[in-house]
């Protein structure tokens, strides 16, 4: 049996111009997109003007700088991460961090869940995990040492890393991972 | 899940992007403006699919933008301010020998460009054109003053 075809009666719907010309023009919807693109392009600027300046990371004012009071660690860090991709976390030791010819560090179990530490320069002689997270220890020839961590966010977020040098002060440095 | 949520929100940001290009992407690109098209789409790949190069990731992700496309296609049709705004509102930029200048200004037409339309129809100059339209897909309809 052949199917029945859905019809219906065309009527004159499409909205004319001059009363002659079927267009379907909408000139309110099209005043008001206008408007909406002029706030869109303004809030697109913005948006530039900020990623330049660094407010989503890698730039100016991502970057951060932080120091213990009793001169054992300055970190230098990005504020502002972005997920998967790679930065380099570097801290500095002060002469009252080291021992023996040694550096100890100690870092909180969120800077390696969430940050992805991907590599770290140069190799320690050491890294024991325990109490809450991995304590490093470095070979040290020279005044003030510095260590570079390799960093990939793993996943968007607020992160507060935990570093200190083992009977020092420790400093806990805040993180946010841009998606 | 990651996959398909980039999709979802590049899809969502390509629409609002291509569309706000104002000059309409279709009839009326450039050749430039085809690349700056494609160079979009590129860029919204890497996010989308990210380091998962995998069939999986791929397909899904191929899924998840054909579907987002059916399911604006429909609320396009459903809801006429839907339709407006993802596929825009023809316009008459020629009415009865008059330039519609505010219109031709912010959609960066140029008289050029009617007149490229124009000709395709056989119409020699442009004080034989009754109305031109600008048309969703960014094709300009002539009428002529014969018609």
């Amino acid at each position: 049996m052949a199917a029945t075809a859905q019809t219906e009666p065309v009527r004159d719907t499409v909205p004319k111009v001059n009363d002659e010309l079927a267009v379907g023009s909408d000139l309110e919807f099209q005043q008001r997109w206008w408007r909406f693109t002029r706030v869109l392009w303004m809030f697109f600027t913005a948006l530039i003007i900020a990623d330049l300046l660094g407010c989503f990371g890698r730039g100016w004012l991502a970057n951060a700088r932080i120091r213990t009071n009793d001169g054992t660690m300055d970190v230098q860090y990005e504020r502002i991460e972005r997920f998967s991709t790679a930065s380099i976390m570097r801290i500095e030791f002060g002469p009252s961090a080291i021992h023996d010819g040694k550096v100890q560090l100690w870092m909180g179990e969120s800077f390696l869940k969430s940050l992805g530490n991907q590599r770290v320069v140069p190799q320690p002689l050491l890294s024991v995990i325990g109490q809450g997270g991995i304590t490093y220890t470095f070979p040290v020839t020279t005044v003030p040492a510095a260590v570079e961590f390799g960093l990939e966010p793993l996943k968007p977020g607020l992160y507060e890393l935990n570093l200190r040098v083992p009977g020092a002060e420790q400093i806990n440095p805040k993180v946010f991972v841009m998606p | 899940m990651s996959t398909v949520i980039h999709a979802i929100i590049g899809y969502f940001f390509l629409l609002v992007a291509v569309r706000v290009l104002s000059r309409r992407p279709g009839a009326q690109m450039t050749p430039f403006e085809f690349v700056i098209i494609f160079l979009m789409g590129g860029v919204i790949i890497l996010t989308t699919v990210g380091d998962d190069r995998s069939e999986t990731n791929s397909i899904c992700a191929v899924i998840t933008v054909g579907l987002m496309h059916r399911l604006v296609s429909w609320l396009a049709v459903r809801f006429r301010f839907f339709g407006n705004f993802v596929e825009g509102t023809p316009l008459v930029v020629l009415k009865d020998g008059q330039w519609q200048k505010d219109i031709m200004r912010r959609m960066r037409l140029e008289d050029m460009d009617v007149m490229a339309a124009a000709r395709t129809t056989g119409v020699r100059t442009l004080d034989k054109i009754k109305y031109a339209i600008l048309e969703r897909n960014g094709a300009i309809s002539i009428i002529n003053t014969d018609k």
